[in-house]
């Protein structure tokens, strides 16, 4: 709906502007490395160049064939860190903490 | 926009500085001051929330449930994610494409060689626990086969060489000198009395002492090393007791000695006393004895009151002085055993004779068989035994 592409991209908007988004960024990915996201990531890497040659990599390459897998992974990862905050300490916002007001 | 991977991101955000926390805490202009707290989550969330509530209270959020909440919130975290995959794949990229992308790995063969080993009985190396312990060595000095731990310890008393071998040796080389003095002197003496008369040579007969350790209890055994030195310090030096060994004092160091110290012989130590000439502990006649043996009957007491005659003492002087400097230092001279009939054989006639018979036998018995003829002959202690000392000499020289 509009309205929700709307609010979506104000929030977004405010995010950005408050720079709330470049600090969850930075708290993402720290959350995803101890997690071992990012090893598994490169263990995937490292196979998709060993195939393609290390010569022809290109960056088109790798983001079409990493970003899905990452995505996924990354998203598991995210539902269990979220997840885990049940009855103690947040990991990251719930997604209603975040938007709560 | 890349992302960095350090930790502080230096970034620009619609004319903001972040850094740190990165929040600044007035309304957006350029050239504000960023605050430089440390990354904080709560207040981060705090602002947002903040802000997020400013933005909704403009728009009407009663629309809005727990769902559709909940999806713009999946939907920023994928967004985020999906930066986070992108920022990855050009660190990636750019590690590929510089070299070091495969720096972190290790050769296969290498992977093989330091594999982790899970085996009974061995460590995660490889190496056997306990693999020293059972083993034996063979030691090239004595042949004997001995366990690899005590090796090293073993081998420093083998060959002697180590520090606490040499201390073990010193010590059993001193107690075993202890117990065998009296009869080494004997031995000394009979190789004294081969010689001729000459004091030095004596003295480097003897094995010389100069490379022992200077700690080592051995120190205080007979140094016969220096010949005729004036050196009161060493026989201070060498001896543990308060005693001096005369055997190592040439004749001056003897005079200058009595002249200062009581020099009384002790039995047992065979030493001379070091205290004051009025010391306590010996009588003036102890004193006066030693001083004659020493330095012939012509010897004065530094203090004493009556003289000696010395005269008729002049056949039996060099005889006294050749006898004396040939002694050896035995039992045979302490006043401390029988005093007077000593100092009485003492007086008046030959100290060669009392020492050429003690040479010859050095034993207690011998010297009381002499200190028999001795009180035969001399009668008084401080008288001057004049009468009977010309006679004496022709008697003994048969013995001489």
């Amino acid at each position: 709906m509009n309205k929700d592409a709307q609010m979506r991209a104000a929030i977004n908007q405010k995010l950005i502007e408050t720079g709330e988004r470049e600090r969850l960024k930075e708290l993402l990915r720290a959350k995803l490395i101890e997690c071992g996201w990012k090893d598994q990531l490169k263990a995937h890497c490292k196979e998709v160049i060993k195939e393609k040659g290390l010569e022809h990599v290109t960056v088109d390459d790798l983001v079409a064939e990493i970003t899905p897998k990452g995505r996924e992974t990354g998203f598991t990862m995210l539902r269990r860190l979220v997840l885990n905050s049940q009855g103690q300490a947040v990991l990251l916002p719930q997604p209603s903490r975040l938007l709560r007001l | 926009m890349p992302e960095l991977s350090s930790g502080q991101r230096v970034g620009r955000e619609s004319g903001r500085f972040l850094r740190c926390c990165g929040l600044t805490t007035t309304p957006p202009s350029p050239c504000v001051q960023p605050c430089c707290r440390p990354l904080c989550y709560e207040q981060s969330e705090r602002r947002l929330h903040k802000s997020l509530q400013m933005k909704m209270e403009e728009m009407s959020l009663s629309g809005l449930d727990n769902s559709k909440l909940e999806a713009i919130a999946q939907e920023i975290y994928a967004d985020l994610v999906e930066d986070s995959c992108l920022g990855f794949c050009f660190e990636v990229h750019r590690a590929v494409k510089c070299g070091y992308f495969f720096l972190d790995d290790t050769d296969p063969d290498s992977m093989k060689d330091f594999e982790i080993v899970d085996q009974p009985g061995l460590d995660i190396f490889g190496q056997v626990f306990n693999q020293w312990k059972s083993k034996e060595c063979v030691c090239p000095n004595c042949s004997r086969s001995i366990a690899a731990s005590r090796f090293a310890p073993h081998l420093e008393k083998c060959l002697g060489m180590g520090r606490n071998s040499s201390r073990i040796a010193n010590r059993r080389i001193a107690n075993s000198n202890n117990m065998n003095k009296s009869e080494s002197d004997q031995e000394d003496n009979d190789d004294i009395n081969d010689n001729d008369w000459s004091y030095g040579s004596e003295k480097k007969a003897k094995k010389r002492k100069s490379d022992k350790n200077p700690n080592s209890p051995r120190r205080s055994k007979s140094l016969k090393h220096k010949n005729g030195e004036l050196s009161n310090s060493d026989p201070f030096k060498y001896n543990n007791s308060t005693g001096i060994s005369y055997e190592t004092l040439g004749p001056e160091e003897l005079r200058s000695l009595l002249t200062t110290q009581c020099g009384v012989i002790s039995e047992h130590t065979k030493k001379m006393c070091t205290r004051s000439l009025r010391c306590p502990q010996h009588t003036d006649e102890q004193r006066r004895t030693v001083r004659i043996y020493f330095l012939g009957p012509s010897a004065v007491l530094p203090e004493v009151e009556s003289s000696l005659d010395n005269d008729s003492f002049d056949m039996t002087d060099s005889q006294a002085l050749i006898s004396r400097l040939q002694w050896d230092g035995s039992s045979d001279l302490s006043p401390s055993d029988s005093g007077s009939s000593k100092t009485s054989e003492n007086q008046g006639w030959g100290l060669g004779t009392n020492s050429s018979e003690s040479r010859k036998t050095k034993k207690k018995k011998s010297h009381l068989s002499l200190v028999g003829t001795a009180s035969g002959l001399g009668s008084n202690k401080k008288k001057k035994p004049k009468p009977p000392a010309p006679p004496t000499p022709s008697i003994y020289d048969d013995i001489n």
